[in-house]
């Protein structure tokens, strides 16, 4: 079981803007700015789950999940992790959670992947047996056979994502972070990871966290999400439920095998796309019934689909909001403070 | 790559490359303590010749030459080998190749842009204190003194071609670790940098003709010994003859090393 | 404890396997540290081609034991320290180093000897070949008391010389490009290739005490030659415990920085 409460995380970060004389500067004196990277945010997840962070970038997720992986120590606020702070990196807490970044390998470069799982093997002491059990398991549903003695700097990007999630699995966590595992990867390879997590989830009951700016990994993969923005959660709960709260509009697209005039279009539904023939509405869900009985009727349209808005349109939406939310609230303030410096001048 | 567009990027890439070094502070300093070997040096010679001197050379005369070798080498030392190896491994080199600024000039540039921030400690405190000091070994001619300061740059850009070379040579090897060690070991000893090349007895007539000598010795004997004329001629044709050689073979390396690059896909 | 010698063991195993994997590079690390090794006696061969002594009591054999080490510690410096260390600068600059926090094995322990220069050995085998010359020509040898004590020293001044590197390669958590540090830390050492006893004043003084490059070479050869005194032998070894100890103490914190821990 996970759970975070109030968790908290400030930098110190030196700022330096551009040009000659700053740069002089900044060798005697350095202006530091403090940035609030996670901010208060709580939340408890049970043996098990699959869940998905989700944020636009900078937004504070990686810096959860190191902070829940112990890598880093929270400004604030309370962390628990199976039973262990994580922080404090006991052998035992190390034992059984796993950190896979995307964007940084732990395989030994100039070296075959089995050397590094040699590696690990002895440095999380596993016993011989139970390790050759583990290794033909992952090498079974990742594919490894003929990727194990290949130098690990010949093998493809794809290749290598493998390869570091075997490693990273060998000592079988029962609870697994995973910050964008499927960066920079095909089609085909996103999906057959993916397939793998959720395998690796229901065999071992292990609780899957995951980052990714991908979309369709966290819909595919994750039942609950957490929507991060600038450090704050903006959601927790069910997938499905946050599209139907924020928008509960549906999609509906059809192709047009004769001409419809605007107005007509327009009592239909709100034009979201139009691209030659092919038209995307949204139209409120309870008005569905009736728009695709005319589409289909007397408007003779072909191809009709009806979907849910997709996930990104809705985060998009949700971030849009918190920042103009904040821009308001700047610009609220801004005004305040000139006021009162007028105020006082008078 | 036309000359003209060279030139006028020059001030931007000289702006560049001073932010460059001032970007790491700590560096900047570990930079200018590293270069200070000659002290360590001075102290073990002036303590051998302490008592009498050591093939003609006194303390004073040891002192002499170890501060102006810590100058000449403050002013001449340069890591370009080390940053093309890491450019290349990184793949930055691609990113230079295709920028209309030929990669030489542009790391001659940066390096020649840092040289006033590494040394502005280092320099004019051992100025100071070979003028004050050593000064009974120092030149007094006018000609020797204001050929110092053309010699020193002659040395700069024989030091740059020689390295660049090794540096292309990453183009080829995988790893040139070694033979940048080596260039320092052979760099340490016949340049002058561990002790003047007289003292080497029968091996200083070897000396004598290696690139090396006209990489620091040269500029120090200008600056502490007695020579006759026609051995200046000598001492800066020298110069000019290796700074040639160095930089013709450094450009041929170069090209050879890109026409590879491109051909293995980089 | 006893999985940490096991894991060393197993990074050996490992570095040789990528030492091999470059054979071509073998040769060229052969002919360097040959030439590297020959061209550091060049200094002495010039002095003592005036000098009969290099510093009182301290003649050519005596200086050349002094070298004899300065070369076995190089060997040990190159063979596994410095690869070790710039394993773990690289680490540092990629961020994989995370995966080292992440490992439930010290992490200093899992990075100080984590690569290897296999080749080096033969570094130490001309450092021993040295030695003994060196006795040879002196034509006498030590007694065992002085041999064991010799070694011991040798071990303590390995020792310190791994303190001094790790504080620097600690200090790459704060600064970032820190290539320069080892470079400046390679080029005070050389210093220790000279019995301490060859400067004088300030500079003696610095590095028996500031930065005590010296005494790695020159205590150890003085105990060969049976000329330390017990209370020097035994701040020697204190000296080189108490490096140990600050070079942890600079470890945790670093890691403490790097981890925001003190924040």
């Amino acid at each position: 079981m996970i759970s975070a409460r109030d968790l908290t995380k400030h930098f110190r970060v030196h700022r330096r803007p551009p040009g000659f004389a700053s740069a002089l500067r900044s060798l005697v004196h350095r202006r530091y700015e403090d940035v609030k990277a996670v901010d208060g945010v709580s939340f408890t997840i049970e043996r098990g789950e699959r869940v998905g962070f989700l944020g636009p970038n900078g937004a504070g997720k990686t810096t959860t999940l190191k902070m829940l992986s112990g890598l880093l120590h929270p400004t604030s606020g309370e962390v628990s992790v199976e039973g262990h702070v994580p922080f404090r990196r006991q052998a035992s807490f190390l034992g059984k959670i796993t950190l896979v970044m995307g964007q940084k390998s732990q395989l030994i470069w100039d070296l075959p992947p089995a050397e590094t799982y040699a590696l690990n093997r002895a440095v999380f002491d596993v016993p011989g047996d139970r390790f050759e059990r583990t290794l033909a398991e992952l090498t079974e549903l990742l594919e490894l056979g003929p990727l194990l003695d290949k130098p690990t700097r010949q093998l493809s990007l794809g290749e290598r994502m493998k390869c570091e999630l075997a490693a990273a699995l060998l000592h079988q966590p029962t609870t697994l972070f995973l910050d964008e595992p499927t960066i920079g990867l095909d089609v085909a390879m996103q999906v057959a990871i993916r397939d793998f997590v959720r395998s690796y989830n229901q065999r071992h009951e292990a609780t899957v966290l995951l980052t990714s700016h991908y979309m369709d990994d966290v819909v595919a993969l994750c039942p609950r999400i957490i929507v991060i923005d600038h450090g704050k959660l903006i959601h927790d709960g069910d997938l499905r439920q946050l599209i139907k709260t924020r928008d509960p509009d549906k999609r509906v697209s059809f192709t047009l095998t004769r001409p419809i005039g605007d107005d007509e279009l327009a009592r239909l539904g709100a034009l979201l796309v139009r691209d030659g023939q092919r038209i995307t509405l949204r139209v409120a869900e309870r008005e569905v019934p009736g728009v695709i009985g005319r589409l289909l009727g007397e408007l003779g349209a072909a191809d009709l689909a009806i979907e849910d808005p997709p996930l990104e349109d809705v985060l998009r939406a949700m971030f849009g909001e918190q920042r103009r939310a904040e821009a308001e609230a700047e610009a609220e303030a801004k005004a305040k403070a000139k006021a009162d410096t007028e105020a006082d001048a008078s | 790559m036309t000359a003209g567009r060279t030139l006028r990027a020059l001030p931007t890439l000289w702006r560049i490359g001073v932010a460059e070094s001032l970007a790491y502070r700590a560096e900047f300093l570990v930079w200018i303590l590293t270069t200070t070997q000659p002290l360590i040096m001075l102290g073990l010679w002036t303590s051998v010749a302490r008592l009498q001197p050591f093939a003609q050379y006194s303390s004073a005369d040891f002192v002499a030459y170890f501060l102006a070798a810590l100058i000449v080498r403050q002013l001449t030392g340069n890591w370009v080998a080390w940053q093309m190896s890491e450019d290349i491994r990184s793949g930055a080199m691609a990113m230079r190749l295709l920028r209309p600024i030929h990669p030489f000039v542009a790391y001659a540039a940066s390096h020649a842009a840092a040289i006033p921030f590494r040394t502005i400690i280092a320099v004019p405190v051992a100025v100071i204190l070979l003028v004050g000091s050593g000064s009974s070994a120092l030149t007094s001619d006018p000609l020797r003194i204001a050929l110092v300061l053309p010699s020193i740059a002659l040395a700069w850009l024989i030091t740059f071609a020689l390295l660049f070379a090794i540096g292309a040579l990453a183009f080829f090897l995988t790893q040139t670790m070694a033979i940048a060690n080596l260039y320092f070991a052979l760099y340490s000893l016949f340049s002058g940098y561990l002790m003047p090349l007289e003292l080497l007895g029968p091996v200083a007539k070897l000396a004598r003709w290696l690139p090396f000598r006209f990489m620091l010795s040269a500029p120090v004997e200008l600056m502490t010994r007695t020579q006759h004329r026609d051995d200046l001629v000598r001492l800066l044709g020298g110069q000019l003859a290796w700074a040639a050689i160095t930089l013709a073979g450094a450009l041929v390396l170069w090209h050879r090393g890109v026409r590879r690059f491109e051909a293995v896909g980089g | 404890m006893i999985r940490i010698l096991r894991l060393f063991a197993l990074q050996f195993r490992v570095s040789a396997a990528a030492a091999m994997a470059y054979r071509a590079n073998f040769l060229a690390e052969g002919a360097m540290s040959a030439a590297w090794t020959v061209l550091n006696l060049v200094p002495l061969i010039v002095v003592f081609g005036q000098r009969d002594e290099i510093a009182p009591g301290w003649d050519r054999p005596s200086a050349l034991i002094v070298m004899g080490y300065f070369t076995g510690v190089h060997a040990v410096i190159e063979g596994t320290i410095s690869p070790s260390l710039q394993d773990l600068v690289e680490k540092i600059r990629s961020g994989a180093f995370d995966y080292v926090l992440l490992k439930p094995v010290d992490a200093q322990a899992m990075i100080s000897a984590s690569r290897y220069q296999p080749w080096r050995v033969f570094d130490l085998l001309a450092a021993v070949a040295i030695v003994v010359y060196a006795l040879i020509q002196r034509g006498e040898w030590p007694s065992a008391a002085d041999l064991a004590l010799g070694l011991v020293l040798f071990g303590a001044g390995v020792l310190a010389t791994y303190a001094l590197w790790m504080v620097c390669a600690a200090a790459s958590f704060w600064v970032v490009r820190l290539d320069n540090l080892m470079f400046l830390l390679g080029s005070i050492f050389d210093v220790a290739r000279w019995p301490v006893q060859v400067f004088h004043g300030v500079w003696r003084t610095v590095f028996t005490f500031v930065i005590p490059v010296a005494v790695m070479t020159t205590a150890p050869a003085m105990a060969l030659l049976g000329r330390l005194e017990a209370t020097w032998t035994l701040a020697t070894v204190a000296g080189s415990l108490a490096l140990l100890a600050l070079s942890r103490v600079i470890w945790r914190t670093a890691i403490r920085s790097y981890t925001s821990a003190s924040s």
